[in-house]
């Protein structure tokens, strides 16, 4: 019959009369034990061998418990300087016997603590008595340690790996004629170990004999799979050696699209997929198109705040549309419409010109509505963007200098603020809020307005998710626009640790990220 | 966002709602748009207030909005005033930097301990907002008892706005226990030295007289002779400013706040060289608002009795009239679906400053019906959804990149000039970065750099991404190897030829490193990416400070040079304690289009 090598080597080195372990067997084969283990119980299945196992219990001794087969026990050696001082007949300072017996440190408490209870005197007030009837030559303990050392072999440690009986220095319980109570006192002492192991052996059945009569083939094993295996046809008989398909493998290191990308990345497919366009443009822009085209008076505290990223160079834009600049102008100083009211703060072009990094990605849309980027625009339009914005402010752990800025606007005839909540509604059920309240707010460029909260998805809290109004006339009759557009923008950053939990953003985003931290960082879709 | 503390107590007196617990309070601020952000020590309420109604902020203006929405108030009130007996005059010598004056004078005042301080932080929340840290408006309120007016000619009393030099005259200031000029008091008194930079360019500062000698140094600090005491009871208050609107507007809320603690208001004159003033000027505005506005924005309809209602709960008043004249309630109901031009004049009270246009009052209308019970509707208009191109061809590298094993980064696009330029052994000369043969050197332009930094760490613009990606490997280096880096990132140079001054664009950065990384891993994955998207790749030899020279080339892209590949040069590695050899490689995306 075939059989593969192990099993074969089992098979062939396995006797029908006299039972041999699992050791003995991969001695003789030279294969791993975990293999002959193996070969064996499969061997068993096809009833070529009989396996049997037993529970072996090995005494073996301790570090401590060979250093007092050499020395002598503690408490024998405590009795003899006793004696030799002359205890046994009147009773003797502890110190001074303690001194003549040369134990130190724990020894000393060791010898104290047993030497009574093995009855080699007592020890009272500090003095010491010995009973010179008792037989350190007799000592049940000093007797079990000596024989367990010198039957597994005391100095025999590194032969003693091929012991088939055991590992090195233990002994089978049962070889040792040690009583149950020494044994006990010795493991407690922590002079001896007990433990217990599975000896499997291994007897060639009838079966087996007869099969190995016939002769025993070995089939090949295959490791690698190679072009030469496949193409002589030799993969028909070959024995694919087995892995162990559990085992942990090597770390491969695998890109990943970066977790708040990933998370754009969505953003952007539930804004084009409600019909959005996507919008870009520049992050370095003139205030003009970041604040007074929205209608910020230009005395307004954000605009002279320190939180607004001025640039030092390049200073102004060069060129603004100039018929546009007077539309703004007069929107600020005069207001629009025929009831209108201006701003009572000053105007000045030089001022709009002035350049900065955005603070907030409604420049673009300010771009965008006034027909700057792609032409004038009619209405219905969708457009969005998730882009960077700017803010001078402390780091945190929930506030960058730098962020994204979903912003997202609806230009449409007539629209009204249920249009808005509708919208708005749609937008956050993609991302499994759908609570949304509405609650009446301010801002300088849309009327009405309102800031957007929700129920946290985990923790169950009510937390701001957005800000959103209808852009005011005053913004919007100077880009030219005539009909009416609702905007609504958030972080992108509050929306992923929202939706993810992460707790320090800096973690992710910039060049204090963590690199372990990103490859970890499940898969978001 | 700005916070005022409320009294809870006061608020409750105010309203005459002893019936509402602090609970209720809070929830019906809310409703006006003040957030309840915590308890001060003296248990008062601190609210987060939006910077839109102004006249919110004391007790007194948010027990009116109250009033309002509990439906105790209803329509426009104004405060009756008593005719003039007091003159501000301004003469020639007022510094051509604060021209503007207003006042007012109060009497029968009630002015314990909670009024007083409702006053101050009335006082100091109006210059922090409209005021702009008191210099488009300053508040000052007198005892008008201790104001002796000028006797000269008629029985009027007057005080005069004016103007003097540094040193010219001295009075004893509040807080103060010495005569000071008002050059002392920049220098020595701490209100002083806060707005000193209000004043100390100008060549006379503003100065208030009575018959007795100088009492206020506006915008600065009043005189310990009239300060105000829970004994006062007439008050003379005195704005002035930049602007004559706002600093009428401040007085008006100023007003409508001592009314409401008992006071009766009485008008002054101000007397400019050329014209005169009656003040306060409490007098209402109207705008028109049409029907069918409002309609459309709240999407619901509407009869102009509940408009009228809503705008009276609201605090404003509203008639109906025609566009072009001449139309009844009446006519409008019968003719339902003809109310095309169906307007209506609402009347505005004086303290509001946040009415620009018809749409605030139409907000005012939703706030009174509440937006919260409108129902949400998916608007019916049909639009295209779509990417930008630019946006398609970044993700597009980035899946490439993955693919090829680089974890995508995100770093930040501020840097400062060390990072970007030093640490990576570019010389920092901004526009200077030519090499000899007179090509620029990648990433060496001139940076576009931040007026006022909050931090030294971010500076300026990065000029290309590199840096920042060795930066992450600096900061890595305690993680697994190998550590294979790529980002599609801005980067942005000052460039005249552009209307912004700055050129900004995306470029794609990759590091590789490991043990063995050397110049052929990365020439080998830029080869894939570039060929995956049918570009054709040479790479002539170059040199670039970053990197080993003879193991540098130029990134040529269609015969078009756009960035540079190589193994990064010891003394970058040394410098971001980096112990394994790194290749890399950074280009302009905008190539592969």
């Amino acid at each position: 019959m075939k059989l593969p090598h192990a099993q074969a080597a089992v098979v062939e080195t396995a006797s029908a009369d006299e039972a041999q372990s699992v050791d003995a067997l991969a001695a003789a084969t030279d294969l791993p034990t975990e293999t002959v283990t193996g070969a064996a119980f499969e061997l068993e299945e096809e009833g070529l061998v009989a396996v049997e196992e037993r529970v072996d219990e090995t005494v073996s001794i301790t570090e401590e418990g060979r250093e007092y087969v050499n020395q002598g026990l503690p408490e024998i050696r405590l009795y003899e300087a006793a004696l030799e001082a002359g205890a046994a007949d009147d009773p003797i300072s502890m110190g001074q016997v303690i001194g003549a017996s040369g134990l130190e440190g724990q020894a000393v408490d060791i010898a104290l603590s047993n030497y009574a209870r093995k009855g080699y005197g007592s020890i009272d007030s500090g003095e010491i008595t010995a009973d010179s009837d008792a037989d350190p030559g007799s000592d049940s303990e000093a007797n079990a340690l000596e024989e367990t050392a010198s039957t597994s072999g005391v100095d025999d440690g590194a032969t003693g790996a091929t012991d088939d009986e055991g590992e090195a220095g233990s002994s089978p319980a049962d070889a040792l004629g040690i009583d149950e109570e020494t044994l006990e006192s010795l493991e407690r002492r922590d002079l001896l170990e007990r433990s217990e192991t599975t000896v499997r052996s291994v007897t060639l059945t009838e079966l087996g004999v007869t099969e190995l009569m016939g002769g025993v083939e070995t089939t090949e094993t295959v490791g690698q799979v190679t072009p030469d295996l496949l193409t002589s046809g030799d993969w028909e008989d070959a024995e694919f050696a087995e892995y162990n398909v559990e085992a942990d493998a090597e770390p491969v290191q695998g890109g990943k699209v970066h977790i708040l990308r990933q998370t754009a990345d969505r953003v952007k497919d539930v804004l084009v997929g409600m019909g959005f366009q996507e919008m870009e443009g520049p992050h370095v822009d003139a205030d003009f198109w970041i604040n007074d085209c929205l209608f910020m008076p230009q005395d307004h505290p954000a605009r002279t705040h320190w939180d607004r990223f001025a640039l030092e160079q390049p200073t102004h834009i060069e060129d603004l549309p100039a018929d546009l600049v007077d539309r703004v102008e007069r929107a600020h100083r005069k207001g629009v419409g025929d009831d209108g009211e201006g701003y009572h703060s000053p105007w000045d072009e030089d001022f709009a010109r002035a350049l900065a990094l955005r603070g907030h990605t409604t420049s673009l849309s300010a771009r965008y509505l006034s027909g700057e980027e792609t032409g004038r625009l009619e209405p219905p339009q969708r457009f969005f963007s998730v882009e960077k914005v700017y803010r001078n402010d402390t780091l945190d752990p929930t506030h960058l200098l730098e962020f994204f800025q979903i912003e997202g606007w609806v230009m449409a005839e007539d629209l009204s603020v249920r249009d808005l909540m509708g919208t708005f509604e749609e937008f956050y059920a993609q991302f499994g809020i759908t609570d949304i309240e509405f609650k009446p707010h301010y801002n300088p460029y849309t009327e009405p307005s309102f800031e957007l909260f929700g129920t946290h998805p985990t923790t169950g809290e009510l937390v701001e998710i957005g800000n959103s109004g209808l852009f005011r006339e005053e913004m919007l009759e100077p880009l030219g626009v005539e009909c009416d557009v609702m905007a609504w923008g958030l972080a992108l950053e509050r929306l992923l640790m929202l939706m993810y939990g992460f707790e320090d953003i800096r973690d992710i985003h910039g060049t204090l990220c963590d690199l372990e931290l990103l490859r970890e960082t499940e898969v978001t879709y | 966002m700005p916070t005022v503390e409320i009294d809870p107590n006061e608020l409750r007196e105010l309203t005459n709602a002893d019936e509402k617990s602090d609970d209720d309070l809070i929830d019906d601020m809310f409703a006006l748009g003040l957030e309840f952000e915590g308890r001060t020590e003296d248990d008062e309420f601190e609210l987060e207030f939006a910077p839109d109604r102004l006249d919110r902020l004391s007790v007194e203006g948010v027990a009116r909005s109250l009033r309002y929405q509990y439906g105790d108030d209803r329509g426009v009130y104004v405060p009756n005033t008593n005719s003039a007996e007091w003159t501000i005059t301004v003469d020639e010598a007022v510094p051509e930097e604060r021209p503007y004056v207003t006042g007012a004078v109060v009497r029968g005042v009630n002015l314990d301990e909670d009024a007083l301080d409702s006053l101050i932080q009335l006082q100091e929340k109006l210059h922090a907002t409209m005021g702009r840290k008191r210099a488009k408006g300053a508040i000052g309120i007198h005892d008008l008892t201790m104001l002796k007016g000028s006797s000269a000619g008629d029985a009027d009393s007057s005080v005069r706005y004016t103007g003097v030099t540094p040193e010219e005259d001295s009075f004893v200031p509040l807080d103060a226990d010495r005569e000071m000029t008002p050059a002392d008091v920049l220098e020595d008194h701490p209100t002083g030295e806060t707005y000193a930079d209000l004043v100390r360019d100008t060549e006379r500062y503003p100065a208030i007289y009575d018959e007795l000698g100088l009492f206020s140094f506006p915008p600065v600090i009043n005189g310990r002779r009239t300060e105000v005491t829970t004994g006062s009871r007439n008050l003379f208050v005195e704005l002035t400013g930049t602007d004559q609107w706002t600093i009428d507007k401040m007085c008006a809320i100023i007003c409508y706040a001592l009314s409401a603690r008992g006071g009766t208001i009485e008008e002054v004159t101000v007397e400019y060289p050329d014209h005169d003033l009656i003040r306060p000027d409490l007098s209402t505005e109207t705008k028109t608002v049409s029907h069918e506005r409002i309609e459309t924005i709240l999407g619901i309809d509407l009869d102009p009795e509940e408009v009228i209602d809503l705008a009276e709960r609201a605090g404003i008043e509203a008639e109906t009239a025609e566009a072009d004249g001449g139309r009844s309630v009446e006519r409008a109901e019968r003719d339902d679906h003809d109310s095309e031009d169906l307007v209506y004049e609402m009347t505005i009270p004086p303290y509001r400053v946040d009415v620009l246009h018809p749409m605030d009052l139409i907000d005012d209308l939703g706030r009174a019906y509440g937006f919260n019970e409108l129902e949400p509707r998916y608007p019916d208009v049909g639009t295209v959804g779509g990417r930008h191109e630019r946006s398609r061809l970044e993700d597009a590298t980035r899946r490439n990149l993955v693919g090829l094993g680089f974890e995508d980064l995100l770093n930040f696009h501020m840097i400062n000039e060390k990072e970007n330029f030093d640490r990576m052994a570019l010389p920092a000369d901004g526009g200077d970065g030519e090499r000899a043969e007179g090509e620029a050197v990648y990433g060496a332009g001139e940076p576009a750099t931040i007026k006022e930094p909050y931090s030294e760490d971010y500076t300026m613009l990065r000029t290309w991404v590199l840096p920042s990606l060795v930066m992450v490997l600096e900061r890595n280096t305690h993680r697994a190897y190998p550590q294979d880096l790529a980002e599609i990132g801005f980067a942005a140079e000052v460039d005249e030829s552009e209307n912004t001054g700055v050129t900004e664009r995306r470029s794609v950065g990759a590091v590789l490193a490991r043990h063995d990384a050397a110049y052929e891993d990365a020439k080998g994955r830029l080869q894939t990416l570039v060929g995956d998207f049918g570009g054709e790749l040479e790479t002539p030899p170059t040199e670039h400070p970053s990197f080993i020279d003879g193991r540098t080339a130029a990134v040529v892209i269609d015969g078009e040079e756009v960035g540079v590949i190589g193994e990064l040069h010891p003394k970058v590695l040394v410098e971001h304690d980096l112990e394994v050899p790194v290749a890399g490689f950074e280009f302009d995306l905008e190539v592969l289009n």
